[in-house]
């Protein structure tokens, strides 16, 4: 087998086992690796309806074939669990230098199981492994775990992924960070490494990827790499403002959300923007692995000195839905939630939610327990409440709970802009109903980047559509985004090389590694194999798709008020009847027998 | 003989690497007709700037993708806000 190794590293917290186990390359055939490989070992070995926090569910960090090559953005990795925040499958995805360090390592896939009593880190060094006391390192931030870790192990060129305080203390969208600000962050996969007591994972790798022909590969891989150097995104825009260029884009048009959602313009973008960020607090581009984008930010604040980030999601998060303008306290807001090790997209949603509900009345000034007001526009907030919520104080203890939870505790579920329970990211779908659409029916839960549509329907990748068109070509569209998606995912690449790749490319670089002949179908196949698999592992965690698969009332009857977008809802009635047809699915949203048949999935009927 | 000359303002809005050529972040401009039309203009006031919209552009009046209106035929009135971006963004 090429580019896979065929190798699982399996870690049972409980009993303390460390095992490597062996798998084919007729797995790697229907699965492809990574966000694939993992979804097949969860149906395969859990019970979907596990306590995502109890020692029953399975974390799996899990780099691609891809990962640790020279494919360009060939370092990213997956982190496959059941989310404690919305109780169905999370897949998260990172980049930075982890991956590739952990493929070197010569693993597909690391399983770790159980639970450990007491706090404790794994320390893999190529095929030694071991499971080291970590009661020391219980409560450090990122920066300062990295750096003990570091010294303990004498060597500053491991690479380190693990929790700080949020995962620790079960906060249910902590995140799992790499290099002290990268992050594996939707889902709550922190709370889960928490949960099983995992401080962190230390690796170092030094075996070089085999790929199937060498030469080949890296002449695919050089064509590849100049596709993208010479988009206007991927070679342009992305590495000169980062992710962050998207701000004024999206506020011209339209759907830049504002306050919890109740608008899609905010007068003062212009201050949080790429362009904003570049005139007043950027150093340079940093890329990741074997990436020749460098979309990375590397900002100075004159407060906090050097940081890492922010991106376009967790300035709109802490930003714009707070009704915040303010870009400095949004860089310190995102540093401090790297070093604590939260998902910025749902602190910002959880916090949004909060102050829609304070404003309203339902949250009372006496219950935020000496905190500062929850007003929109309060850059106290961010100050206070980051850190309370990391370590579950005050009444950082409600908003740990995510912003479902916490709008459900003032019976006012109508104000949190979710989708099964995960807080929605920063497009509003009243101007881009293709990618409403996406949200609806995410596996994950509320979801922009695994079937992004915003790239048709407002930035013209592959091609323009439009917003507002909701006919079957747009639905198509949706199911190929997310189909595809899956597929670079699981390679192990970066989402970001569709700008300057298409589908053809994808096929290329995978069989160039993998020494296949798959045609780009059959890619396409493996990408709906995954997508059906990890809706069945959905509906079998006890997911109701008349229910769930929707969009909160704000978008299906509440016309955007204002701007590009006035007088629009998103008509996802007359989507998602058609979205189930168009799948293969029935009319309940469930997945006939035929579909489980075609896709080799009915053994986990 | 009453010659009547209706005069029409359009703010027009540079963003990214055409907000780093031209300089600014906004302008008022008097023009007659169409997108085509102001963009003519704009390179006559900031020559280099076609070059830049040479490998994409997104081009919004008042918020709308001219792609959903006449593309660059697209007419424009008084008042009407023009938001002009090279090819950029995504993430």
């Amino acid at each position: 087998m090429y580019a896979n190794w065929g190798k699982i590293l399996r870690v049972n917290l409980t009993t303390k086992q460390i095992k490597t186990e062996s798998f084919g390359e007729d797995i790697a055939r229907k699965w492809l690796g990574s966000r694939g490989l993992g979804i097949y070992l969860l149906l395969k070995e859990m019970d979907p309806k596990a306590d995502p926090l109890g020692p029953e569910n399975k974390l799996i960090i899990a780099p691609g074939p891809l990962t640790g090559t020279s494919a360009p953005t060939g370092g990213r990795y997956n982190v496959i669990t059941k989310s404690p925040l919305t109780g169905y499958i999370t897949f998260s995805n990172s980049g930075g230098y982890f991956g590739a360090e952990l493929k070197r390592a010569g693993y597909d896939a690391l399983v770790i199981e159980g639970a450990s009593d007491k706090p404790v880190y794994l320390y893999i060094e190529d095929d030694h492994v071991e499971l080291r006391d970590a009661s020391h390192l219980w409560g450090k931030i990122m920066s300062e775990t990295e750096k003990a870790i570091k010294a303990e192990l004498k060597n500053e060129h491991i690479r380190v992924a693990g929790i700080g305080p949020a995962g620790e203390n079960l906060v249910r969208f902590a995140a799992i960070i790499n290099e002290v600000h990268r992050a594996a962050g939707r889902g709550g996969v922190g709370a889960v490494m928490g949960s099983k007591k995992l401080k962190a994972i230390a690796v170092k790798g030094s075996k070089n990827v085999v790929v199937a022909d060498r030469e080949k590969f890296m002449l695919v891989v050089r064509e590849k790499i100049n596709k993208i150097r010479n988009d206007p995104v991927g070679g342009g825009g992305l590495p000169k403002y980062g992710t962050s260029v998207l701000v004024n884009i999206i506020n011209e048009n339209g759907l830049y959300p504002h306050k919890n959602f109740q608008t899609g313009v905010f007068q003062y973008a212009y201050e949080q923007s790429g362009e904003a960020m570049v005139e007043k607090y950027l150093i340079r581009g940093i890329p990741c692995f074997a990436c020749p984008i460098g979309c990375g930010r590397l900002n100075r604040l004159p407060t906090i000195g050097q940081t890492e980030g922010p991106e376009y999601e967790s300035i709109w998060a802490l930003g714009s839905n707070l009704g915040i303008n303010d870009l400095a306290t949004i860089i310190e807001a995102n540093h401090m939630a790297d070093e604590y090790g939260l998902d910025t997209i749902s602190l910002g949603g959880t916090l949004a939610t909060a102050m829609e509900l304070y404003e309203r009345g339902f949250i009372k000034s006496e219950d935020l327990e000496k905190g500062p007001p929850l007003r929109f526009g309060n850059t106290e907030v961010l100050h206070y409440y980051v850190e309370k919520i990391a370590k579950r104080e005050g009444f950082g203890k409600k908003l740990a709970e995510g912003g479902y939870r916490l709008s459900k505790m003032y019976n006012a579920t109508d104000y949190f802009m979710g989708v099964k329970g995960m807080e929605l990211p920063a497009y509003d779908p009243r101007g881009a109903e293709g990618h409403g659409l996406g949200y609806a029916t995410n596996n994950r839960g509320g979801c922009h980047i695994k079937n992004y549509m915003i790239s048709p329907e407002i930035l013209g990748y592959p091609y323009k559509m439009d917003p507002h068109d909701i006919s079957d070509a747009k639905i198509n569209m949706l199911i190929l985004f997310q189909h595809l998606t899956a597929v670079i995912d699981s390679a192990g690449l970066c989402l970001f090389t569709t700008f300057g790749l298409g589908a053809d490319d994808y096929r290329d670089l995978l069989n160039a590694a993998l020494g296949w002949n798959l045609t780009t179908e059959e890619y396409l196949k493996i990408g709906e194999r995954i997508w059906n698999a990890e809706r069945l592992f959905n509906l079998k965690a006890g997911l109701d798709p008349l229910k769930e698969d929707t969009l909160p009332k704000r978008f299906l009857m509440e016309p955007m008020p204002e701007g590009p977008n006035k007088g629009r809802v998103v008509r996802l009635k007359e989507m998602l009847p058609r979205y189930y047809k168009l799948r293969g699915w029935n009319e309940d949203g469930t997945i006939p027998e035929d579909k489980l048949k075609e896709l080799g999935l009915e053994e986990f009927k | 003989m009453i010659l009547l000359v209706v005069l029409i303002m359009i703010k027009v809005k540079f963003f990214a690497t055409l907000y780093e050529h031209t300089g600014k972040r906004e302008i008022d401009l008097e023009t007659a007709s169409n997108v085509e039309d102001l963009l003519n203009r704009i390179e006559e006031m900031f020559p280099g700037s076609l070059k830049i919209l040479e490998k994409g552009y997104m081009i919004l009046v008042n918020g709308i993708n001219i792609e959903s209106l006449d593309k660059l035929r697209t007419k424009l009135k008084d008042g009407d806000t023009v938001s002009i971006f090279p090819k950029v963004g995504g993430g």
